[in-house]
């Protein structure tokens, strides 16, 4: 695939990306350090005919993108931890009536307003269940400038694909990150686009929530002539509020099935010098995500020359987890160091995924980076 | 036959569920007449409610609906319409939605005087959850959480809308039906944001726990406390005191309206004019 | 599920739809005219039933169909009634007197008879 270099930020990339891949719709408020992708959005929406618009809040923010997703456009909004924890509810209604968007989170530290201008992970659970209820998240996390463009771009067509929110966690450090980033070709991207499905029947004919266990509702795009109903509430085929006992249940369990049966088309890792372990001794996997996966590149060319046998697992798919496929390393792997900017949050995934409980991790929480340096020293001191 | 209401409901989810004499189901009949008197077609128009009551509106009419989370309906509309500008987008919201947990999507939905209308069927009280003061709930009378008497001052719906730069602001009850549907029209083919608050009567959750326990005795309670703004303005403060003016209390049709205005943003990006400056508009703070 | 029989069920000036009426007296009160009453009906939730009592005195007003919440009265439009050859009565003193009977009996038919 041809490629082309651009140079910019992180959260300037994930703006550019949302236009190239059909965005027309951006709704947010201002939030360190998430701000300069409604700045940057702000200027390209109007140019292509599209809309951005500053609301006077974080939840009028995820409400007039979940109105303008429900008239048919792809819609954005990007925030950081505060302002997740104020969509949450909203969040929940456009899982629930099934109402695809993309929402960037530029994680900063936390909790409350914590370290509004220094880098955390520390929504990696949150995002896994932003809401109340049962629903699937399905959260991915740009490990490099080139990922704030592409994850974008796949959250999009992941979005219209499950009919739901999708969250592109990026963090303070790669948002405001300057460098070059490889992309595709506009043309690819927009070649790549994949729309949300329609119906195009007779509208007596179209059921909206009316599909196969493990699919998404067909919702087509408002004042098309297929009149129907959007709710919060439990709800039948139609879209209308209903108790009754088997509608409910299915409803429900197909919000989780719908996700988790189609778990290939999300998962998505990035597996850096892991082709030649064996499961030997001392050979060490360390596992991280986003920003932090730089450093930890960085830290394995120095254990390899070091003569320590390192290997990154590295999740882009954040949630659902791949759960399978970290099994088959840490089945393989007896030294293995979970390394991020949080305490623990993924760490416990891992655990669950492997099923071990000698799992070692290296954790910050002070709104600094972790360095290759840091990394190199901790495998040494653990293992 | 008589009009054709089935045109625009949803007939199998009929009979509401809101309770008897309820005066939602008069706001409804007046509304699809409304609709029906405009001559627009039931594929351009959303209809957005939020929760409570009230929020039950949208499930019943047949056009493109949502029932939104509690206090959000002017949030999502605000996407709707800069999605379809050219579409019909009325919000329905009761006291509490509009007033107390959506008040500053309200407030700002005025402020932006976005072309949609909002109808805040004011009932004053939390009719759906049992009795819980609103914004709106008379002081001294008998809620379920100030059982000894509701000390909370009380807004003035149209008061607000008026000071947050709403261009059309409308009160009416739903004693006189007719009039209603005039003045529905009236707030629907206003370019610029409508606040239309229509009161009603919840003589189940608020009347029957403060002396008015028919339906009839809270309309003639809510027609003790209205009079035509013309009548109003000729009374002394005092008579004005416990009086609801009713009718069109503010209508500009010179105000901007945000998506006209957003267009020239996008034209102004495009390279079509030149960008919006202070010498664009007269009032500029 | 009920169906909406606004369609006239036979050259009435005004008809019912008792799957949708709730019997909450509205129309009663609203009416000028004695056409309409409460009757007591064991088998509705709140133990009363709209009646139609008077027809031939509906001036055709709309406030009954108008002021209903819930579909549940309907008039018949003013041109077809007329092109069908009908029309609505006037306003008698006899026709307010009985709307005024009705009105102080909370409502209720004064020609049901006892309980």
């Amino acid at each position: 695939m041809a490629t082309r270099e651009v140079i910019s930020t992180g959260n300037e990339l994930s703006a550019i990306a949302a236009v190239d891949a059909g965005c027309k719709f951006f709704g947010g408020y201002p939030l360190t350090p998430s701000s300069e992708v409604m700045h940057v959005i702000s200027d390209l929406l109007p140019k292509v005919g599209g809309v951005s618009i500053q609301m006077e809040d974080e939840i009028a923010g995820i409400c007039c993108v979940i109105g303008a997703a429900m008239a048919g456009d792809r819609a954005l909004t990007a925030t950081s931890g505060p302002g997740m924890s104020l969509k949450a509810e909203n969040l929940g209604l456009a899982q629930m009536a099934e109402v695809p968007l993309v929402c960037v989170n530029v994680m900063r530290g936390g909790p409350s307003t914590g370290l509004p201008t220094r880098v955390s992970q520390g929504d990696i659970k949150q995002s896994s269940n932003p809401s109340h209820g049962d629903y699937r998240s399905i959260t991915l996390c740009a490990g490099s400038l080139a990922e704030c463009y592409t994850e974008t771009v796949r959250a999009f067509n992941l979005a219209d694909r499950f009919m739901q929110p999708v969250i592109v966690l990026l963090d303070e450090t790669i948002g405001h990150m300057h460098g070059k980033a490889d992309l595709p070709t506009v043309e690819d991207v927009k070649a790549g686009i994949v729309p949300r499905k329609t119906f195009d029947g007779p509208a007596e004919e179209y059921f909206p929530y009316e599909c196969g266990p493990t699919e998404a509702a067909t919702l087509n795009p408002m004042f098309e002539g297929y009149r129907y109903h959007y709710t919060g509430l439990h709800h039948d085929k139609n879209g209308f509020p209903t108790e009754e006992i088997e509608t409910c249940r299915k409803l429900i369990q197909r919000l989780e099935d719908k996700v988790m049966a189609h778990q290939d088309e999300i998962e998505l890792n990035e597996e850096f010098m892991c082709d030649d372990l064996t499961g030997a001794d001392g050979e060490v996997l360390i596992i991280a995500y986003g920003s932090v996966s730089l450093a930890a590149k960085e830290s394995i060319r120095h254990l390899r020359a070091a003569g320590i046998k390192a290997g990154l697992f590295r999740p882009i798919t954040i949630w659902p987890s791949p759960a399978d496929r970290i099994k088959h390393f840490t089945d393989k792997i007896k030294n293995v160091l979970v390394v991020e900017l949080n305490i623990r949050q993924y760490t416990e995934e891992i655990e669950r995924a492997s099923g071990r409980l000698d799992i070692e991790g290296l954790y910050k929480v002070n709104g600094r980076a972790i360095s290759p340096h840091e990394i190199v020293s901790k495998v040494k001191e653990v293992f | 036959m008589a009009f054709n209401y089935e045109k625009y409901l949803r007939i199998q989810k009929m009979p509401t569920l809101w309770c008897w004499g309820c005066g939602d189901g008069v706001i409804l009949k007046a509304f699809v007449r409304a609709i029906e008197k405009m001559g627009v077609s039931q594929d351009d128009v959303c209809v957005i409610s939020g929760i409570g009551c009230s929020g039950r509106f949208s499930s019943y009419v047949d056009f493109n609906t949502i029932h939104t989370t509690h206090g959000r309906t002017v949030a999502y509309a605000t996407g709707v319409k800069l999605a379809r500008p050219d579409k019909l987008v009325v919000c329905v919201a009761g006291d509490g939605d509009a007033l107390a947990i959506g008040g500053n999507h309200t407030i700002h939905g005025c402020r932006r005087n976005i072309d949609m209308t909002m109808i805040v069927i004011n009932n004053f009280i939390y009719g759906l959850t049992n009795s819980q003061t609103s914004p709106t709930t008379p002081k001294g009378m008998w809620t379920v959480t100030q059982k000894a008497g509701n000390i909370d001052p009380t807004f003035d719906t149209c008061d607000l809308a008026i000071a947050s730069g709403a261009s059309f602001v409308a009160r009416e009850s739903m004693l006189d039906p007719k009039k209603l549907e005039k003045i529905l029209i009236k707030s629907m083919e206003h370019k610029g944001f409508s606040m239309m608050e229509v009161l009603s009567n919840c003589h189940i959750n608020l009347g029957r726990k403060n002396k008015m326990v028919s339906a009839m005795e809270n309309l003639e309670w809510i027609d003790s406390i209205t009079t035509p703004k013309k009548k109003y303005d000729a009374l002394s403060e005092e008579e004005q005191l416990n009086l609801l003016p009713t009718g069109i209390l503010k209508q500009d049709t010179e105000a901007d309206e945000y998506c006209d205005m957003y267009a020239e943003i996008q034209k102004a990006q495009q390279g079509q004019r030149k960008p919006i400056s202070q010498d664009d508009f007269a009032k500029k703070i | 599920m009920s169906t909406f029989r606004t369609e006239n069920p036979g050259d009435q000036p005004v008809w019912v739809n008792t799957d949708n009426c709730k019997a909450c007296d509205i129309c009663v009160s609203v009416c000028p005219s004695g056409v309409l009453a409460m009757r007591y009906e064991i088998s509705s939730t709140l133990g009363a039933m709209i009646a139609v009592e008077h027809p031939e005195a509906c001036i055709g007003c709309n406030e009954c169909e108008l002021s209903c919440p819930d579909f549940a009265i309907f008039v018949a439009d003013k041109q077809e009634f007329k092109a069908a050859g009908h029309s609505f009565a006037k306003l008698t003193d006899e026709s307010k007197a009985r709307q005024a009977a009705i009105a102080a009996n909370n409502y209720y038919s004064i020609e049901q008879g006892a309980r």
